[in-house]
């Protein structure tokens, strides 16, 4: 396979998935409401695109199995089969055998064509219940078959045309199909018969009236010469013989036609050197012209009713997206965080020059590129909707599984983030969501003993604020059990038997590794890998998990998220000559450092309004061998719900800047999340707060240990 | 000059199918991902032949080449569908609507290629 027929292969395998989504989503729809025309004519195109793209790239299994598909919304589509839930839900599985196919062959594995089998044979029982038993025909081929035999051969062939009248209507010109003729042989004699071209206002230049007789020499089969005449053979007379067999039959055209025609034609053949036709024989035959067009009316008619009243029904709008391969963009974000830099150096060198024309042209082209960089990162936004869309499915098929009746709101599906988030935000998404249907909502037993509908909901919402993306899980069910959770974690000993813990600190403790409160474990959770996993993949995209509860009216899992992963809102920190980059969202508030503790080493720990904060020293920690400040600050900054005080030199304010990764070399370093260049062109590193509080916390109680207060850890928060 | 063909079809991957079989033919190829995109290219360039699939959204084929055949200059182009629905009934609304020719989907680039040099050559 060619390049370029391997990029189509791609396109395919996009489009195809992009149409199997929709396709899945008017299924679910389908489910909850009534069908719309629109909406099964869109299920019939998914399978009609999907199955005309898999025949341009031979993938025969595709087309096979998709045209059964097809065929069987074909019905649905003319009204001769009902969509029940049991249908859809059959769809639904061959939607899915479908998309195994395509997965298959995308990854050039072995496709598991026999799986579709028992769909298919479901799918024609269906047919043959809900209809008339129709054979489903096997797609024709491209070409129909010649109407002559096509054995006979011949070096040279009389053709006569009498194209119907409304050939040029049709799109078709005649000299086409003269030109096509020349390119299988050559063309020996043509003339043209014109004996019925009106005069004058009764010629109408839209029809045809000419008659075309010619001499054809080439090694052709007849079959060839009459697919030449493919397009035209519909309404016109054509015919073709050899040239040593034409005279035979040169009776039996003549008395197709009126006597001024047959007198013309006979005229042609005589100057072509045919034999004459003495005996005419005259049968009257009905001018084939005059009843095709008649019978052409009807139809015509109709069919512009029909296509009528369906370009008045609303169409679906069409979005218009070019897809962009992440890479590239990527790498076009990579250059523009180069530029911001180069442009902050030119900016810094027009200063330096105190040449204010140069200084205003550099700022003009700093706003520019802030622009710019703004509308690239914006590139890379896209809608949550792509991850809710999956959740109509989920809901439904667990559901079901679990015997539960529970519907699924959407809001806020065109809320946009960073498409790298996206991708990493299904899994933990997908987990709260099954909880929620596991634990959240009862049974429909205890929902009526509750006062509740029998019906559960789960809401699914995403929204903006204040530079963060907030998506909520939330369910109407019987909230989280705050005695159970309690309980648990005292059993588990992952708090001590006497705490006292506020609501939001004891659901906290679902996300702790091996926590499970449920009593059965079922197919979907309760398995152990858990909330823990949840709160990890969440806290890697720089964002946290909240949960509201009430009892008995339900629970919200609230995720908070960075707009994007690419830039950082950052503090800025100096210690001696470096400076280094703490995330905004850490940072609870900064103090200075009491002068009594200005002494370094002498303590590691702050008071802080009453609590005890652990103290990490930026310049000893890193070996900086800096003298320190003469007034040094502390950063308290705050991780889940640990926290910690970073003492630095100076507080040099907040800071926006395009994250950089550190290279392999690197990427060992533990305290060091990444780096930035500074507009000064300086590098300052991105402090990775979650192992300086992880650090700073055991360096303390490593220090108290011994003396048996371990339990005061736990006060302050326990490192995950 | 090579001759100008106009593909509509709503499947990106066939046309780009499509157009790799005919610009490799030596035919200009310009693209439309309905009817109604396709209307808009029809602003008195001059096209040789459109290649429509008959189903597909915003505006399907069939309302596609009714309309282009009220615009005096394309009256006379020549229309291929592309369609899976070889029935009479389509065959007759392509017919009324003023296509003649067809071709079956699916189908291999090369019975694409051999129906459109019926129609023109490059």
């Amino acid at each position: 396979m060619t390049l370029d027929m391997e990029l189509a292969l791609q396109t395919f395998f996009e489009e195809s998935n992009e149409l199997l989504s929709d396709m899945e989503r008017i299924l679910l729809d389908v489910e909850m409401d009534a069908t719309t025309p629109e909406q099964l004519n869109a299920l019939f195109r998914a399978m009609h695109t999907i199955k005309g793209s898999a025949g341009l790239f031979a993938l025969d299994d595709v087309v096979r199995f998709t045209h059964q598909v097809e065929n069987a919304l074909d019905h649905l589509r003319d009204g001769s089969l009902q969509l029940d839930e049991e249908l859809a839900g059959l769809l639904l599985r061959c939607h899915d055998h479908v998309k195994t196919l395509l997965d298959a062959l995308a990854a050039k594995e072995a496709l598991p064509v026999d799986a579709g089998l028992p769909l298919l044979e479901e799918l024609s029982a269906r047919l043959n219940h809900g209809a008339a038993p129709q054979p489903s025909a096997e797609p024709a081929p491209a070409e129909a078959a010649a109407p002559s035999p096509a054995e006979a051969r011949a070096s040279a062939w009389l053709i006569s045309l009498r194209l119907g009248p409304d050939v040029l209507r049709n799109g078709m010109d005649p000299a086409s199909f003269i030109r096509y003729l020349h390119t299988m042989g050559r063309i020996e004699r043509i003339e043209a018969i014109s004996v019925k071209l009106p005069a004058g206002a009764a010629f109408d230049p839209e029809s045809n009236y000419l008659r075309l007789e010619l001499i054809f020499a080439g090694e052709v089969e007849i079959g060839a010469l009459w697919d030449a005449f493919e397009f035209a053979r519909e309404d016109s007379r054509i015919h073709i013989w050899p040239l040593d067999e034409a005279p035979a039959h040169l009776a039996e055209l003549s008395g197709e036609v009126d006597a001024a025609e047959a007198a013309a034609l006979q005229a042609v053949w005589q100057r072509f050197g045919l034999p004459d036709a003495t005996a005419p024989a005259i049968e009257a035959v009905a001018a084939p012209a005059a009843v095709e067009t008649a019978a052409a009316v009807t139809p015509r008619a109709e069919s512009g009713k029909a296509v009528h009243a369906e370009a008045r029904q609303p169409k679906p709008p069409e979005s218009k997206f070019i897809k962009v391969e992440a890479g590239k963009l990527d790498s076009l974000i990579n250059l523009i965080g180069e530029l911001v830099i180069a442009g902050a150096a030119a900016n810094l060198m027009a200063r330096r020059a105190d040449q204010t024309p140069l200084v205003e042209a550099t700022l003009a082209i700093s706003s520019l590129i802030e622009q710019i960089r703004a509308g690239t990162l914006s590139m890379r936004m896209i809608q949550i909707g792509e991850i809710f869309n999956r959740f109509p499915r989920v809901v439904r098929d667990v559901s079901r599984e679990l015997g539960k009746d529970i519907q699924l709101t959407i809001s806020g599906a065109d809320t946009e983030l960073d498409k790298s988030m996206v991708d990493k935000l299904g899994d933990p998404l997908m987990h709260i969501v099954r909880n929620a249907i596991d634990h959240g909502i009862e049974d429909t037993a205890q929902r009526r003993a509750a006062g509740k509908p029998d019906t559960g909901t789960i809401w699914l919402n995403a929204y903006h604020e204040s530079g963060s993306v907030v998506i909520e899980v939330a369910d109407d069910g019987g909230g989280l059990r705050r005695d159970r959770i309690l309980a648990k974690a005292v059993e588990r000993n992952l708090v001590p038997a006497d705490a006292t813990l506020s609501d939001q600190e004891i659901f906290k403790l679902i996300f702790e590794p091996g926590f499970s409160t449920a009593e059965q474990v079922t197919n979907l959770s309760g398995r152990g890998v858990g909330m823990d996993v949840v709160r990890k993949s969440i806290e890697q995209l720089r964002g946290s998990v909240d949960i509201d509860s009430e009892p008995q009216l339900g629970s919200t899992f609230r995720i908070r998220l960075p707009l994007t992963l690419a830039i950082i809102d950052g503090f800025l920190v100096q210690n001696g000559d470096a400076t280094f980059v703490v995330p905004l969202e850490a940072v609870i508030e900064c103090i200075e450092l009491p002068p009594a503790q200005q002494q370094e080493g002498t303590h590691d720990c702050l008071n802080l309004r009453g609590e005890i904060l652990p103290l990490l020293h930026l310049s000893t920690f890193f070996e900086l061998g800096a003298a320190p400040g003469k007034r040094q600050n502390v950063v308290v900054v705050r991780f889940g719900d640990s926290k910690a005080g970073l003492v630095v030199d100076e507080l040099l304010g907040e800071y926006q800047t395009v994250i950089k990764p550190l290279g392999s070399l690197f990427r060992h370093l533990k305290a060091i999340s990444g780096s930035t260049i500074l507009g000064t062109g300086e590098v300052a590193l991105i402090l990775d707060i979650p192992s300086l509080i992880h650090y700073a916390t055991r360096k303390e109680s490593e220090r108290y240990s011994p003396d048996g207060e371990a339990g005061r850890r736990s006060r302050t928060g326990s490192p995950s | 000059m090579a001759k100008t063909i106009l593909i509509i079809d709503d499947s990106i991957s066939l046309r780009q199918v499509v157009k790799m079989a005919l610009s490799g033919a030596g035919y200009d190829v310009i693209e439309a991902g309905n009817g109604q995109e396709a209307l808009k290219l029809l602003d008195g360039r001059k096209i040789h032949l459109i290649v429509s699939d008959v189903n597909m959204p915003v505006m399907d084929g069939i309302s596609f080449v009714k309309e282009a055949k009220l615009l005096p200059n394309y009256k006379f182009t020549p229309v291929i569908m592309l369609t899976t629905e070889a029935g009479d009934e389509m065959k007759k609304q392509g017919q009324a609507a003023g296509a003649k020719a067809w071709v079956v989907k699916p189908f291999q680039p090369p019975a694409l290629l051999t129906a459109v040099s019926k129609l023109i050559l490059p």
